[in-house]
């Protein structure tokens, strides 16, 4: 008697259940399309490209690793994976900490709290591509530049600034860091309002002292964050391109030029889509295995 | 002025304030920020006043801040020759359409994975989270490709639709699609409402506060973005203020037509936009970043 009962509900049940699995798959496949076209697609045959020599974007012959022996050989690819460190290593120097600092000096003060806070953000606004011709003007090698005119007014005679091969990338980074470090100062402001002020009551009361407060208390609470937003710079500077395309073509002598600014040479400058395709899938597996350990260590920070 | 008395919260308060030592402290917390402001607010200032100077103005030693005069005439003049009122109007076209694509098909898949999670949905947002680490540039070339055989060139359509797979906004959708009480859309299912009827009836009417961070993002990354259409755009006619402005700077110096001078013109031109629309969505954008972590 029960099984009959069951049965035709359960039957009702397959059926439309099917129906609500199509219609959803009907909702998102645009989006899916969207994706494969723009990301997965060109990844895919960016792979395959790889291993033939390519006439255009036709594939001539199988060469197997061949390109990415020329790549691996090539001396600015090395010249351009030396730099990425580089870019890496400035950011952090330059750009890790201003943010907290300023985080920190905004959520104390309390006069002028929002012109502060929107001035600091005020670069965030400017479009980025506008931002770095700005800075290249400023940054003029001439002695009629701003930078060099601010530096003569203190009798110091004017530097190369771009043009200089030791100076590039830590100028550049300078550049990123004036653009983007609002944002960041914002995000650890969000979690320091976020701070129960208890504690520092409570801290105050025992005396500690503001070093002590900063040392035990804030510092502490902000470290997940730092953490987090340390390991998001270091992947998004592997990242960096139009910045040095834009203010140095990669120069002088390549001692600017990105791993991804190296794809674009290789495509628009030297028409070798196979040898780009190659460079590709070796920033992949770097910016892959740099994610991993994104992960590794996010998951062990919750 | 607000006195520190009424400093209450915070690592310092009033009851530390009443030592000297501490309000010189504050002194030079308000100084370190000062000089901070004038570094993030110099050079946009520069570029707007060096905008009215002559190209021989500009190379003149001393330096000076302000222009000779204000010479509107040679902005308007600039804007004429370049006609780039049309510039302006193409970058307006591509970003309407990039916020459009931008809420519907990030919004949409979403919707399907955070809510109607049908048999599979577990790979499709896997593909998802994974393309986040893949920047763009990576695969351009066959990317670009695939555009020219599509027939796409000077098509204003890739642009657009570029902005609907993106993994940042479907993450702020999703994020916010989960927090969504699930009576709501049951009860949308009992009164008879079609999966996409409940998408546009329902869902996307309570996520007013997540449709707008989303489009923000989007005016603003496609008021910035370059690259693809400076690749895509080869017509001149067709492209935006950030290809004209990519063009400019790339040919500097081989056309006699314009120098610097007109260059620092169009970069103020490129920058008023996004700075009226900021002032206008001010806490909108600032609290965003804050609580989204997405910078752009």
């Amino acid at each position: 008697m029960e099984r009959k009962i069951v049965q035709p509900k359960l039957q009702n049940k397959i059926v439309l259940f099917d129906k609500k699995e199509l219609g959803a798959w009907l909702i998102m496949l645009p989006s899916i399309l969207l994706f494969l076209f723009f990301i997965w697609i060109p990844l895919l045959s960016n792979i395959s490209l790889s291993f033939y020599d390519t006439i255009g974007y036709t594939k001539h012959s199988f060469v197997g690793l061949e390109k990415y022996r020329e790549v691996l050989a090539d001396p600015i690819f090395l010249k351009a994976l030396v730099n990425t460190a580089k870019y890496t290593f400035w950011s952090v120097i330059i750009g890790f900490a201003i943010p907290i600092i300023l985080a920190l000096l905004l959520s104390e003060v309390i006069h002028l709290k929002g012109f502060f806070r929107t001035a600091l953000y005020f670069p965030n606004i400017v479009p980025g591509l506008a931002a770095v011709i700005m800075w290249k003007f400023l940054m003029d090698p001439d002695p009629s530049g701003v930078l060099n005119s601010i530096l003569n007014s203190g009798s110091i005679s004017p530097l190369p600034w771009l043009n200089s091969q030791a100076l590039v990338i830590p100028l550049i980074v300078l550049t990123m860091t004036w653009k983007g470090a609002g944002a960041t100062t914002l995000i650890y402001l969000a979690v320091l309002q976020s701070i129960d002020n208890t504690y520092y009551e409570v801290a105050r009361l025992e005396g500690a002292s503001v070093w002590q407060r900063i040392r035990f208390l804030t510092l502490p609470y902000l470290l997940p964050t730092i953490r987090m937003l340390f390991i998001l710079q270091i992947i998004s500077v592997a990242k960096v391109f139009y910045e040095p395309l834009v203010m140095t073509g990669g120069g002088p002598n390549y001692a600017s030029i990105s791993l991804l600014q190296l794809i674009y040479h290789y495509i628009f400058k030297m028409g070798d889509v196979s040898k780009a395709a190659a460079l590709g899938v070796i920033v992949a597996i770097i910016l892959f295995t740099l994610t991993a350990i994104y992960l590794r260590i996010s998951k062990k920070s919750s | 002025m607000e006195s520190l008395k009424s400093k209450t919260s915070g690592i310092i308060t009033f009851s530390d304030y009443k030592k000297t030592s501490y309000k010189i402290g504050y002194g030079i917390m308000i100084v370190i920020l000062v000089l901070f402001v004038i570094l993030t607010v110099f050079p946009p200032i520069w570029l707007f006043l060096a905008s009215f100077k002559s190209a021989k103005e500009l190379y003149q030693i001393p330096f000076t801040l302000f222009p000779d005069r204000f010479d509107f005439g040679k902005v308007i003049n600039i804007w004429d020759t370049l006609n780039f009122a049309k510039y302006y109007l193409n970058s307006f076209v591509v970003i309407i359409g990039a916020v459009v694509c931008s809420v519907v098909f990030n919004g949409l898949l979403a919707y399907a994975i955070s809510i109607l999670k049908p048999k599979g949905h577990r790979i499709v947002f896997g593909l998802v989270l994974g393309s986040l680490m893949i920047p763009p540039i990576l695969s351009m070339g066959p990317l670009f490709n695939n555009i020219v055989q599509l027939g796409l060139i000077n098509s204003y359509l890739p642009l657009m639709v570029v902005f609907g797979a993106n993994p940042f906004y479907f993450i702020l959708f999703k994020t916010y699609f989960d927090g969504l009480p699930e009576s709501l859309i049951e009860a949308a299912q009992l009164d008879g409402c079609t999966k996409l009827q409940i998408f546009y009836k329902i869902i996307l009417p309570v996520s007013k506060p997540i449709v707008m961070v989303v489009s923000i993002f989007t005016v603003n990354a496609a008021w910035s973005d370059f690259l693809l259409p400076y690749l895509v755009l080869l017509n001149d006619a067709k492209q935006t203020v950030m290809v004209k402005i990519f063009m400019l700077q790339s040919n500097m110096g081989t056309s006699m037509n314009f120098g610097p001078d007109t260059l620092l013109v169009v970069l103020s031109l490129s920058i008023i936009p996004p700075v009226i629309f900021f002032f206008i969505f001010q806490k909108q954008i600032t609290s965003s970043v804050a609580t989204t972590g997405i910078k752009e």
